[in-house]
């Protein structure tokens, strides 16, 4: 046999294998997710979603149907999340994508799901920006960006005072938190910053602008920033004697417990919006605070963990509705039913501090399902960190659109 | 080795005959062999390696880029990613905010990089080895810095909507068109980078690159000849960072521009051998299929391939295209002394 011979055969051996895996694949229902699998918290949250779909196939499937799970890492990069998508889109033939982690990732992955015509569903990202694309595929389970921002605005307002300092990191969900905090804080009470500063995003000196924030003499700073910079920029608050007396405001991720663990006493007083408090009372809540503590070492979950178990259970309904052939030439006809299921999904009562609706036009209003944000406060700081809930609230459906 | 290569011996032949009739007909034939791949690699059903291949072409001219400087050269530069960013960052702007046609706005970019290249060098006129090392890192670290902090760059969010490249109604806006573009692209850089090889400004390149003092001595001008190669890496870096940004989907952020993905890029120069123009096309081919298939292993990719690049530091400094070169020697040797063997009897 000669050596271009052997390389066909290979080649059409090779063909074949696949051809046979594929059809082995039928009658599964596969999934792709692609989140940032890089920090420890980040790895837990994309664990909890492959977890909570295992559990679905341990209990039977859905309709009888086993759902086949792949979980890529994104890195929190555009163009890693980009390749993914096209990976799981292309090569594993998926029906239904859930990701990413960060907003700067989903925002391209929306474009790619919506030419290729495969519903998405987002577990963490807050930017405002991703539903207002118009995708017809997209779904989001968290709180906007721009509903946490009234809420944070009008409480601040109300209960704090009007002279806030601003320091945002560079990334996207902080840069959108900042803004729109901001543009909230002149809309509703005419306020104007402070004083704002850019700081990078794994930033880790910020005392020059705490100096500077402490002879501004505010009533209060914001922080927007991913956990472990934010935890670095209120221990830097304090070590530059601004008092407790001026408040702390964390942007949505404050709720991620490296913040606490981190900041240790400099998080007691930090308030923020969320999607889920873990000081919710509800049993629902209490048990599934119980079953992460349990099964990631996590003394309280963070929004992001019982949003990845809502999004699991939002697409556990859908799929469950949806009539689906599963076979490779209804690929297509599936993709759409699973879609089409999601955007039937309404007033879906899970772990989120609100109920979760979608509907099937392709606006911010429809996608952005969960409008319910919660005012959340550390009482203690430290690994055994204590939150409270200070109040909750559910924004127009309109809310913050221009 | 005599096996690894024996698939390729007859294709090495078959090409190096038709050099024989013009140099550059062997491009011509193997760009005209790979055209139809897009048609093939979709037959397969899976149009995702479509996509890797667009990838891979991308870092391709990249790294065939970065070995201008480093493997000709001999400048230790890590700020080459800052380059590809300043190229795909102005391409982007270009077209978004001043409509510029991609045709315009790439070959701008590629100006425009090539200009940031002679920044970039600068330091090469005074520092050598790491102090080099780390201030073109520093140069190429502050522009991702620059851009996440610049709102009118991107900053956050990143840089949207970055419309595809277009001739007439034609519209480069998916995978299998783009895929003509990146491979035109490459060849076209591979092409020149062996142009560049073997011309005078080439061989002073490698003159400096063996010995900075013996080089100067013989008339070469050595600071000129150290930016040059810089600018001309950075003009590689450009046209990469242009293709990057207006590829489908058309999007970039600062995050594609680190310190990580830089380290990627150094070790497909490394693996494929510093120095030779093939090893840089093989190690972004075998660097971007290894990550692409540990992909799902997560937890150890980052582990995997710094172990792939020690073990390289220490078995195979020279990389892939050292051994083929040493296996090419020795073939040569052998013959050379059966030669000489046959005529003495």
């Amino acid at each position: 046999m000669t050596t271009t011979t052997k390389g066909i055969t290979a080649l059409l051996a090779a063909g074949l294998v696949t051809g046979l895996a594929a059809t082995a694949l039928a009658g599964e229902i596969r999934i792709g997710v692609t989140m940032r699998m890089v920090s420890e918290n980040g790895q837990k949250y994309g664990q909890m979603v492959v977890d909570e779909f295992d559990m679905i196939n341990k209990a039977g499937g859905i309709n009888g149907h086993t759902l086949d799970v792949t979980l890529l890492n994104d890195e929190c990069k555009s163009d890693k999340g980009v390749a993914n998508a096209n990976k799981l889109i292309f090569q594993e033939k998926i029906h239904l994508l859930v990701g990413s982690t960060c907003s700067s990732v989903s925002l391209p992955i929306v474009d790619v799901t919506a030419k290729t015509k495969v519903p998405q569903i987002i577990p963490h990202s807050t930017n405002e920006k991703i539903t207002q694309k118009g995708s017809a595929w997209v779904f989001r389970v968290p709180v906007s960006g721009r509903y946490y921002a009234g809420v944070n605005a009008k409480y601040v307002g109300e209960n704090i005072g009007k002279k806030i300092a601003y320091l945002c990191a560079a990334d996207a969900a902080s840069q959108n938190d900042c803004e729109a905090m901001q543009a909230q804080m002149k809309s509703q009470f005419g306020a104007e910053a402070a004083y704002v500063a850019q700081v990078q995003e794994k930033e880790v000196d910020f005392r020059t602008h705490m100096q500077k924030i402490k002879s501004a003499g505010v009533d209060g700073i914001m922080i927007a920033a991913l956990a472990e910079t934010m935890a670095r920029a209120l221990v830097q608050s304090y070590e530059a004697g601004i008092p407790a007396s001026v408040n702390r405001i964390g942007s949505s991720s404050a709720s991620n417990s490296p913040v606490p663990a981190i900041a240790g006493d400099a998080a007691k007083g930090v308030f923020f919006t969320a999607a889920y408090a873990a000081a919710d009372d509800r049993p629902i809540a209490r048990l599934f605070n119980e079953m992460v503590r349990q099964r990631y070492g996590i003394h309280a979950p963070d929004h992001d963990f019982s949003q990845a178990y809502d999004l699991v259970r939002i697409v556990e309904i859908a799929l469950g509705n949806a009539d689906l052939k599963l076979d490779s030439a209804n690929l297509a006809a599936d993709r759409t039913a699973i879609r089409d299921a999601i955007a039937n999904v309404k007033g879906y009562q899970g772990l989120a501090s609100g109920p979760i609706s979608f509907c099937a036009e392709a606006t911010p209003q429809c996608r952005d399902g969960n409008r319910t944000a919660v005012l959340i406060a550390y009482t203690k700081g430290g690994k055994d960190y204590v939150t409270e809930v200070l109040a909750r609230v559910t924004m127009p459906v309109d809310f913050g659109l221009k | 080795m005599n096996l690894l290569l024996a698939p390729f011996r007859g294709l090495v032949d078959f090409f190096q005959a038709l050099a024989r009739i013009h140099r550059i007909v062997p491009w011509l034939v193997a760009y005209v062999f790979l055209l139809p791949l897009p048609e093939i690699l979709s037959a397969t059903g899976n149009d995702y390696y479509i996509y890797l291949t667009n990838r891979i072409l991308i870092f391709i001219l990249l790294s065939v880029g970065l070995n201008i400087v480093k493997g000709f050269c001999g400048q230790v530069t890590v700020g080459h990613i800052g380059l590809y960013a300043i190229g795909a960052v102005t391409s982007s702007l270009l077209a978004i905010n001043y409509g510029w046609p991609f045709w315009a706005a790439m070959p701008a970019a590629v100006v425009v990089t090539g200009l940031a290249g002679i920044i970039i060098g600068l330091p090469s006129v005074r520092l050598e080895g790491a102090y080099l090392a780390l201030a073109t890192l520093g140069l190429g670290e502050s522009v991702r810095i620059m851009i996440a902090v610049t709102p009118a760059l991107g900053s956050s969010t990143g840089i949207m909507l970055i419309p595809p490249p277009q001739v007439g109604s034609f519209v480069f806006d998916d995978f299998q068109k783009y895929y003509y573009l990146v491979m035109t692209a490459a060849m076209i850089g591979i092409y020149l980078s062996f142009s560049i090889l073997r011309s005078a400004t080439g061989r002073a390149f490698m003159a400096i690159r063996e010995d900075v003092i013996a080089a100067s001595v013989h008339g070469i001008n050595v600071p000129a000849n150290k930016l040059l190669a810089f600018v001309i890496s950075a003009l590689y870096a450009g046209a990469a960072g242009a293709l990057f940004a207006h590829m489908p989907p058309g999007f970039i952020h600062h995050n594609n521009f680190t310190i990580i993905e830089m380290v990627t890029l150094l070790l497909m120069v490394v693996m494929g051998g510093i120095g030779h123009i093939w090893g840089g096309v093989i190690g972004a081919i075998i660097v971007y299929i290894i990550y692409d298939n540990t992909l799902e292993f997560y937890h150890i990719q980052p582990l995997t391939f710094g172990l792939i690049m020690v073990l390289l530091v220490v078995f195979m400094p020279q990389g892939i295209g050292g051994v083929i070169d040493r296996y090419l020697v020795t073939k040569r040797f052998v013959k050379l002394r059966e030669e000489k063997s046959d005529g003495a009897a």
